[in-house]
């Protein structure tokens, strides 16, 4: 039993990494409809950024999270201006193609600039660790969980109160009538983008002192991020949030009683699955497209 | 449409016709030897510092004047780990950039494709970090194409399973290796020595390179209780298995392979690297002259202890360039058979002390592997 | 007429190169040219003209090479039973994937193909009792043509393996331009084009979808056993997502539903990193700067915007 709440344990740490990058990701998905296989290098780029602040430039980590934040905005406004200004008018595979491509710029030029070996970000806090009760975990890896259920729940209530939050809800119902009830269209998709960017940033950020950092990290991550958008259905935060943390948990137990090397492979057999028998994913409602 | 395809075609095959002559007009004064290597895509880590070590080499070569009085040059392919690629760079390497010899590659399928290429046109390879039994099986004995001054895997595997067995007295043993030929071979062969020396393999799990998360696996087999825990890849996995391993709780011998050594290693693997011990050929304490000379002269250029990946590079690189020198002209065939019969007195840094590059056969150096152990943040060669 | 005489001549003239340019590497290079076209050709004809997002082709590829290398281990065959069987065994798979494509659009469906693709290089690579992992298989080259008994020649080596293999493209290339013009052919344009109109004229949108799949997987099974042949070692890493990216950016820019466009984009695209020389550190990084400035400023292709320039002069005159 101990055992399998350790299991469980590290099923959830990585499982909230997965909703934050998975949420960013719905968002853009289901409310814009475009699909943006850059995202996991927001995530790549975040580590990255807050990586360099703090080893070489020495800046404390307060300071490299907002570098990571204003670097965050910057990427997602550009994958804005390229993915979603340039390419709506286009069919769907555009932005697919687009986004590969914007991918493997990203991904070379950091190979490029910061070399293709791993770093990781040791800090004072590396050693320390939290127990409760059977179950052990790191102080860097707990902090995953807490912060996810931070951003989301303030994502949450964001999305459910104010404005900003109603207009994406509306737009991701119908673009044409929201514009037509006064949502400032271009405005929301940017803020969109951006907001995915930061979440994805952020999930870097704390992930670069618990996993290695190299150039490709982007390219599993992304992978599994759109697993959890589908299984949490297109546009469902909540959704995502729940799908995120049940493939975490999923993969940490194949991995335990089937087998290590199975585990990436039960995310992409799941989401076939679930594309067959049940495309809104779990938690989606059906939606009609024409 | 269809005027413009053969209009282009056209073009493209006369700039393709005159191409070999355009770089036959520029084969001045330097010899260029061929390199190929992943630089980018799987393997990249691996290669590229390989390809640091082989730079070291051409470097020195130069500074002292180079070879029959001209400079070595670098014709550079990345062959991405691919095999189509590779094929095709050697091709190039061969005709278009006329490279007596090739020193590549990492990845052991690659090699032997490559090497049947490489053969044909009659121009030997020397190893790019290839360990893998296939490459050197595939030589035909007595007349080696692609040649390797360290055991392979089996090898490797073979000395490491038995420090496991005899040195750690270890029954129960659980692998862990990746899944590139190198950890597979890795793991394979310890299995076998290891269960033939009556020991238990209590769990032989894979994963992916660049795999992140390993405490499940790891909490697992702290359960199985293991005496000694074997870890089949390179440095970066490595590194990353055992910090997590500190981090579950297990505590127990670890066994490890390839570069996990490195300073590389030690710095990300912190503290928790201390006692792990790894079965290799250089290390730059070890007990042979020419490699302890060799690590420092590298340290004075870089500024580090170099690791195994780059010892390997380098002396690629310098035992060809001796071949070359020996043979007096740039002749891929005379080359070949200087290095199948005339290197045996050529010293170099890896293995015991008064190694030299006496291949054998099948174009392999077979020696021991030293145990190497990290204590407070150094290694520490096991005698 | 004309556009068939200017295309045989083309051909010839690919026959001779072996013997108007010295030494091995052009050759060799034209060899990787024609198999990539077998590909983007079978790539195009699921994508561009039937309009269902394929990211797998990569993945085809290696179940075609891995065909022959597993019944060259298992069963001692030879080329000649591995060409069929890996164009059944891959047009199977094909028909797999395309039932999901019965259901899902767009991205729903790119996303699928690429979970196949990466579960079938997994696959490769981690099931070492069936596969050999990342050592791979070796395969033997075609060897001996006999007929009724009667030796005709050896296929071994380069020059025989480059006019297997252009032979080879030129069958299948000819079949895609049959199928393409084929009554099977337009279902698959009015299936891209509206299926839902389609469907209500009385096409079976279904039987489209899954020839299209069958067809594309199969030529990319057919470039597979080829390729394994020639190579005479297989491994996993040579089909990778990056591969399915690289074909499908071919097509892309070379223009996809047009029937050449991605001929040209085969040639640009493995002629271009061997242009770049000294730059070829970058070779990645242009090919992604190339793949976003086409999406973004022309979608249609090289060929869909000669096209274009071609219609407007005309209209113009």
């Amino acid at each position: 039993m101990d055992l399998l709440l350790q299991y469980l344990a590290n099923g959830i740490v990585n499982g909230s990494n997965y909703v934050l990058v998975a949420v960013g990701l719905t968002l853009v998905f289901g409310i814009l409809g475009v699909v943006n296989f850059a995202h996991g290098e927001f995530y790549m780029l975040g580590a990255y950024t807050g990586l360099i602040l703090v080893i070489n430039y020495g800046l404390p980590i307060w300071a490299a999270l907002a570098g990571v934040l204003v670097v965050a905005v910057i990427l997602g406004l550009g994958a804005e201006g390229l993915l979603n200004k340039m390419l709506k008018e286009r069919d769907a595979t555009s932005s697919i193609i687009a986004s590969f491509g914007l991918a493997v710029v990203l991904q070379n030029s950091a190979l490029i600039g910061f070399g293709p070996s791993p770093m990781l970000m040791q800090t004072k806090y590396s050693t320390i660790g939290v127990e409760m009760g059977p179950v052990y975990l790191p102080l860097q890896q707990l902090l995953i969980p807490v912060a996810m259920v931070a951003l989301i729940s303030v994502l949450y209530l964001v999305l459910r109160y104010t404005w900003t939050g109603r207009s994406l809800r509306a737009m991701a119902q119908h673009a044409v009538v929201a514009r037509m009830c006064g949502v400032r269209v271009q405005r929301v998709a940017v803020i969109t983008f951006i907001v995915s960017a930061l979440l994805a940033g952020i999930a870097g950020f704390l992930m670069s002192s618990v996993y290695m950092v190299y150039p490709i990290i982007g390219n599993m991550i992304v992978l599994k991020a759109f697993t959890v958008v589908i299984l949490g259905g297109m546009g469902n935060v909540a959704g995502a949030a729940a799908a995120g943390l049940l493939l975490g948990i999923v993969e940490s137990l194949t991995s335990a009683y089937l087998g290590n090397g199975l585990r990436d492979i039960v995310g992409f057999v799941i989401v076939i699955a679930v594309l067959l028998l049940r495309p809104q994913g779990l938690f989606g409602r059906t939606f009609q497209r024409s | 449409m269809s005027r413009i395809s053969r209009r282009h075609m056209l073009g493209l095959l006369g700039a393709g016709i005159a191409l070999p002559a355009l770089v036959k007009a520029q084969d001045s004064s330097p010899i260029r030897i061929g390199c190929m290597l992943p630089l980018s895509g799987n393997g990249s880590i691996e290669g590229n510092q390989v390809f640091k070590g082989v730079k070291f080499a051409v470097a020195e070569v130069n500074a002292a004047g180079g070879v029959l009085g001209r400079k070595i040059e670098l014709a550079v392919e990345d062959d991405e780990s691919n095999t189509s690629k590779g094929v095709l760079a050697v091709r190039k390497l061969i005709e278009q950039e006329h490279v007596p010899l090739i020193i590549g590659t990492y990845a052991s399928a690659v090699v032997v494709a490559s090497m049947k290429v490489a053969k044909e046109l009659k121009v030997p390879m020397l190893t790019g970090g290839s360990t893998g039994a296939i490459a050197t099986d595939a030589n035909t004995p007595g007349d080696p194409w692609f040649f390797r001054f360290f055991s392979d895997s089996t090898g490797q595997g073979y000395d490491t399973a038995n420090a496991i067995i005899n040195k750690f007295h270890a029954k129960r043993v659980a692998i862990l290796h990746d899944t590139t030929g190198y950890g597979t071979d890795l793991a394979k062969q310890t299995t076998e020595v290891v269960q033939g020396a009556g020991g238990e393999i209590v769990a032989n799990e894979s994963y992916n390179i660049g795999d992140q998360d390993f405490s499940t696996i790891l909490t697992r087999i702290r359960t199985l209780k293991p005496d000694v825990v074997y870890i089949g890849g390179w440095a970066a996995d490595g590194a990353t298995i055992v910090r997590q391993a500190a981090s579950v709780g297990l505590r127990t011998q670890f066994v490890g392979s390839g570069s996990m050594l490195s300073d590389d290693f030690i710095k990300l693997a912190g503290p928790a690297s201390e006692n792990f011990a790894v079965a290799t050929a250089y290390e730059a304490s070890t007990p042979n002259k020419v490699g302890r000379a060799f690590g420092e002269r590298f340290r004075k250029e870089y500024g580090y202890d170099p690791g195994m990946l780059n010892a390997l590079g380098y002396y690629s690189a310098a035992i060809g360039i001796e071949a070359l020198r020996r043979v007096g002209k740039p002749d891929g065939a005379a080359i070949q058979q200087m290095l199948a019969n005339g290197m045996k007195d050529f010293p170099i840094g890896l293995g015991p002390e008064g190694t030299t590059a006496d291949f054998n056969d099948k174009g392999s150096v077979d020696y021991p592997y030293f145990i190497a152990i990290i204590k407070n943040g150094k290694r520490v060669l096991d005698h | 007429m004309k556009k068939n005489l200017s295309l045989v001549i083309l051909v010839l003239l690919l026959a001779a190169v072996p013997f108007l340019v010295q030494g091995s590497y052009i050759v060799s290079l034209l060899l990787l040219m024609l198999v990539y076209v077998i590909l983007t050709t079978g790539l195009n004809l699921v994508t561009g003209f039937c309009g269902q997002f394929s990211f797998a082709q990569g993945a085809f590829f290696g179940i075609g090479a891995y065909t022959a290398g597993i019944m060259s281990r298992d069963l001692h065959t030879g080329f000649w039973v591995h060409l069929p069987a890996g164009m059944i065994i891959t047009g199977l798979c094909g028909l797999l994937l395309g039932i999901p494509a019965l259901r899902l659009k767009g991205h729903f469906l790119a996303i699928v193909t690429i979970a196949f693709q990466t579960i079938v290089y997994l696959g490769l690579v981690q099931w070492t009792s069936f596969t050999g992992g990342q050592n791979g298989l070796p395969v033997e080259p075609v060897g001996d043509v006999s007929l009724f008994g009667a030796h005709l020649f050896t296929i071994d080596g380069l020059r025989a393996n480059y006019w297997l293999i252009l032979t080879a493209t030129v069958v299948l290339v000819v079949i895609a331009e049959r199928l393409v013009k084929s009554r099977l052919g337009r279902e698959w344009v009015a299936v891209r084009d509206d299926e839902v109109l389609a469907s209500a004229i009385g096409l079976n949108a279904t039987r489209a979808k899954l020839t299209a799949f069958v067809a594309s997987a199969a030529f990319a099974g057919a470039a597979g056993v080829l390729m394994a042949h020639y190579m005479g070692n297989i491994a996993p890493d040579d089909y990778t997502i990056w591969i399915s990216c690289t074909i499908v950016a071919m097509m892309i820019i070379g223009g996809k539903g047009s029937f050449y466009g991605p001929i040209l984009g085969v040639a640009l695209l493995t002629l271009l990193p061997e242009m770049l020389g000294d730059w070829a550190r970058y070779r990645m990084l242009f090919f992604g700067v190339l793949l976003v400035l086409a999406i973004a400023l022309m979608p249609e292709g090289i060929a869909g915007r000669v096209r274009k320039l071609r219609a407007t002069k005309e209209a113009q005159a």
